[in-house]
């Protein structure tokens, strides 16, 4: 060969990166304008820069990476979005799953943060309709899934550390929630669709209802659950630093209603919290009052 | 069939057989802590993550000597080292005690993307001298030797001046880096450049391997795919053996990844190279 005209090693691995991750195979990868900015003579003679085999062509060697890159991507993503698959059927989920790689290739070494940005890729670019909007939710939990599977550990809080929290200090108190919880305001029933989908295999798309579920990890396993309205926003309110009685205010405080019942919800509440092992820390605020 | 001990110049110890981790087997393995040697972890599968595989390798780790083996560190990239990646992969292998790490000699991805795959580099001198500086530097941040695998590779660029072989042996020696010998790699690669593996074998400086792999393949018969979704094919044995002979001995590890059988499957398969080794341990199928 003519070492003269030898690409430069940073140019050669662009310019193969360019043409084995064009979503439409190597050939159209060598003809695209960023290849061809690279190395316009690979366009005009692929031989000089990648050798045939025997049995090989130089694009049909490519393509093995090429082929590769996007199999072992939609593995992963299959893997990962089950149900969103599912709804969308298979060839409309890979569609999307191919768009979604080709605009946002992995920028990080580490597989679990592939498709962080997918739910919001579907939300944006599926056809509006129930299907999508159910698919879309979906998706959004079962990214959460992955990311709770792989959050920090925390030790949650006993329930007799909760019980020493005395009702006088609820005004200094805030809550640390784990960091393996995720809090998912949703516009379908997504997580009893799931459900579903896990007993029956096939439910119907159901109609727009809003739903408030929590993903969270307890020990290694992870569990997601709906919550009703008012205990979502309590909760959210503790997870993002409110005090008890200032989280309490926010969220229930307008209602109205029997306090004993209010009490008595409150208190189911926390123990259906404690018990999943949502918070893992008491903070407790100094009074505020200066010495003189 | 031993051959001449020929030890590695880090005088690194010959582990025996193993096989590579896979979270398929966690649970059986530390139900029955069945009979191995040790076993590899790919190490992207435990960074950045606090989950149930790092919990059940924290428990292996204490039973059994685990070594590092990772996909993405891109050795061969023109992207700047990533340091911070390299502070993981530090702290790894200290929480699992790692006995060696090592990644390929390839390019995972460049301008900041990462192809998740093993891309081959050029083998020219530029391609050497960069592959050598990244070692290089790699190792002085490590403080250890880096062990670096042959990968199996589909395509040759047209500037390559010199074959694979030459490559790896002139990387090994002036980068000063040890060698994991991939065999079914050898095997796939010559298969896919019509070249010939025993003449491959002969120019590998040994005293720089301190690892061996086996693994299964696809053949397409146009082409081979390092799938490692089955049992070792005979003219891979045979290529073990003969590296055996020239090393009298290295830690010898099985990769299965796709299809995954049952835990007793691997042992078996794994204790196949015991008929290579005389008088280092077997493995057999019975718990430890």
């Amino acid at each position: 060969m003519n070492l003269a005209r030898a690409p430069r090693l940073d140019t050669l691995e662009r310019w193969m990166q360019a043409v084995v991750m064009h979503p439409q195979g190597a050939m159209p990868g060598v003809r695209s304008a960023p290849a061809r900015r690279l190395l316009p003579q690979a366009a005009v003679d692929l031989d000089s820069v990648v050798l045939p085999s025997k049995a090989l062509s130089a694009v049909e060697r490519l393509d093995i990476y090429a082929h590769m890159y996007y199999a072992r991507l939609l593995e992963i993503l299959v893997e990962e979005y089950p149900t969103t698959r599912q709804i969308l059927g298979a060839e409309a989920f890979e569609r999307a799953c191919r768009r979604f790689l080709a605009r946002h290739p992995s920028r990080h070494r580490i597989l679990n943060r592939l498709s962080e940005r997918f739910p919001a890729f579907l939300a944006r670019h599926l056809p509006r309709g129930p299907r999508s909007g159910l698919a879309v939710d979906v998706a959004r939990i079962e990214r959460a899934m992955e990311e709770v599977f792989d959050a920090p550990r925390a030790e949650p809080l006993t329930a007799a550390q909760f019980g020493a929290i005395g009702a006088d200090a609820w005004q200094r108190v805030r809550l640390a929630v784990i960091p393996g919880l995720r809090l998912l305001k949703l516009r379908y029933p997504a997580n009893d669709h799931m459900n579903a989908v896990r007993g029956k295999g096939q439910p119907r798309i159901p109609r727009p209802r809003a739903s408030f579920a929590i993903v969270y990890r307890r020990g290694y396993q992870v569990f997601r659950r709906d919550q009703e309205p008012v205990q979502f926003r309590l909760l959210a309110a503790l997870a993002s630093g409110a005090t008890l009685a200032a989280a309490v205010r926010g969220s229930v405080g307008g209602r109205r209603g029997n306090a004993d019942e209010l009490a008595a919800r409150l208190g189911a509440w926390f123990r259906e919290w404690a018990a999943a092992g949502l918070f893992s820390g008491i903070e407790r605020q100094a009074t505020g009052r200066r010495r003189r | 069939m031993t051959g001449a001990s020929l030890p590695n110049r880090w005088k690194l110890p010959d582990l025996g057989l193993g096989v590579g981790l896979r979270t398929q087997h966690f649970r059986h393995i530390t139900e029955h802590w069945p009979a191995m040697d040790w076993f590899e972890i790919l190490s992207e599968n435990f960074i950045d993550t606090e989950g149930r595989p790092l919990h059940f390798l924290d428990q292996i780790a204490e039973h059994y000597p685990i070594v590092m083996h990772g996909v993405c560190l891109s050795v061969g990239s023109t992207d700047p080292v990533d340091f911070g990646f390299l502070d993981k992969l530090a702290a790894l292998a200290r929480r699992v005690k790692a006995v060696w790490l090592g990644d390929h000699i390839c390019w995972t991805g460049v301008a900041g993307l990462n192809g998740h795959d093993l891309y081959p580099v050029p083998y020219t001198e530029e391609g050497l001298r960069h592959m050598i500086s990244r070692v290089r530097i790699i190792q002085d941040y490590l403080e250890r030797p880096l062990v670096l695998e042959n990968p199996s590779t589909y395509l040759t660029f047209a500037s390559s001046s010199m074959p694979e072989e030459e490559f790896i042996a002139r990387l090994a020696v002036e980068a000063d880096c040890a060698l994991l010998l991939d065999v079914n790699n050898v095997y796939v690669t010559c298969r896919n450049h019509d070249l010939d593996p025993l003449a491959y074998l002969d120019a590998i400086p040994y005293e720089h391997v301190v690892q061996v792999h086996l693994a299964g393949h696809t053949d397409n018969g146009t082409h081979c795919i390092d799938t490692h979704d089955g049992r070792v094919i005979d003219e891979v044995w045979q290529l073990y053996g003969r590296v055996h002979r020239k090393t009298g001995g290295r830690a010898t590890l099985l990769e299965w990844d796709a299809n995954v059988p049952k835990f007793p499957v691997l042992q078996q398969e794994v204790g196949k190279a015991a008929r290579f080794r005389n008088g280092t341990k077997i493995v057999t199928s019975a718990a430890a």
